[in-house]
């Protein structure tokens, strides 16, 4: 991209700045997506190490609704502008 | 300027306390793919049912082969001591295996069922072991009618409720 330096400086800054919020974000939903699925999945007297069927297919569906969820959510965002009141 | 440094500043110094802390603390290891298929191998239900009943036939047999040796066969005077012998060996088989047969259906009707019921409600608790045992104990004593099914499945869910607890009991 044969540009003068200041606009390359000024969009590799702000590339960095968006890739950085985006791995936050990316960090964010991961701990929370596994901390809500934890909680609402596990029994918290744990009886064995491995995950059983019935926590494995609750983790499962939890996850699958929880991504659905953010994606339709995120969806909803960037497309209205303004969350409908 | 000055902030892009103090993030890059920031950015610098959790990797290294990271790396401190993997030094005197053993990493968590996430499973690799291998070992998760080999965990969800036994999630299949059709590939626990089976390996249930298996291992049911195998009890089935011992238990056959063990009440075979205990009883004692109607002793005829005209057979000499080897024939007796072959003779008993012919009564423990037929009847160990037929005992095998049952104890192997027990076990594939009983895991098939607490599989898929577990699934489905996506918890792990004794409900599904009491609806498996009740399904097992009903299909098993159906042949002698609907009051012997139900006691059939109340009976059995029973029993296998108090297994779990035996088996659980350290919990």
């Amino acid at each position: 991209m044969a540009a003068p330096n200041t606009p390359a400086g000024i969009d590799k800054e702000q590339a960095f700045g968006m890739a950085e919020t985006e791995m936050e974000y990316r960090v964010e939903l991961f701990n929370r997506l596994a901390q809500t699925c934890f909680n609402k999945c596990v029994d918290k007297r744990y009886k064995e190490a491995e995950l059983n069927m019935g926590e494995n297919s609750c983790i499962d569906r939890c996850v699958s609704k929880y991504w659905q969820v953010n994606s339709m959510i995120g969806q909803m965002l960037s497309a209205g502008g303004q969350p409908p009141m | 300027m000055a902030a892009s440094s103090s993030e890059n500043d920031l950015k610098t110094q959790v990797p290294s306390s990271n790396e401190a802390e993997q030094s005197q603390i053993q990493a968590i290891r996430m499973p690799s793919m291998e070992e998760i298929r080999a965990q969800e191998v036994w999630n299949n239900c059709a590939v626990r049912s089976v390996a249930s009943g298996v291992m049911g036939g195998g009890l089935g047999f011992m238990m056959g082969v063990f009440l075979g040796a205990l009883d004692n066969p109607i002793m005829q005077e005209q057979m000499s001591g080897r024939q007796q012998l072959i003779y008993n060996l012919k009564q423990m088989g037929t009847r160990s295996w037929s005992s095998a047969k049952t104890f192997a259906v027990m076990g594939v009707v009983f895991s098939a069922v607490e599989c898929v019921v577990e699934k489905a409600r996506a918890k792990h608790d004794t409900t599904n072991t009491v609806v498996a045992g009740c399904v097992t104990g009903g299909t098993m004593s159906a042949k002698a009618g609907p009051k012997a099914a139900c006691v059939g499945c109340v009976g059995f869910a029973a029993f296998s409720v108090a297994i779990e607890k035996f088996f659980d009991r350290h919990t």
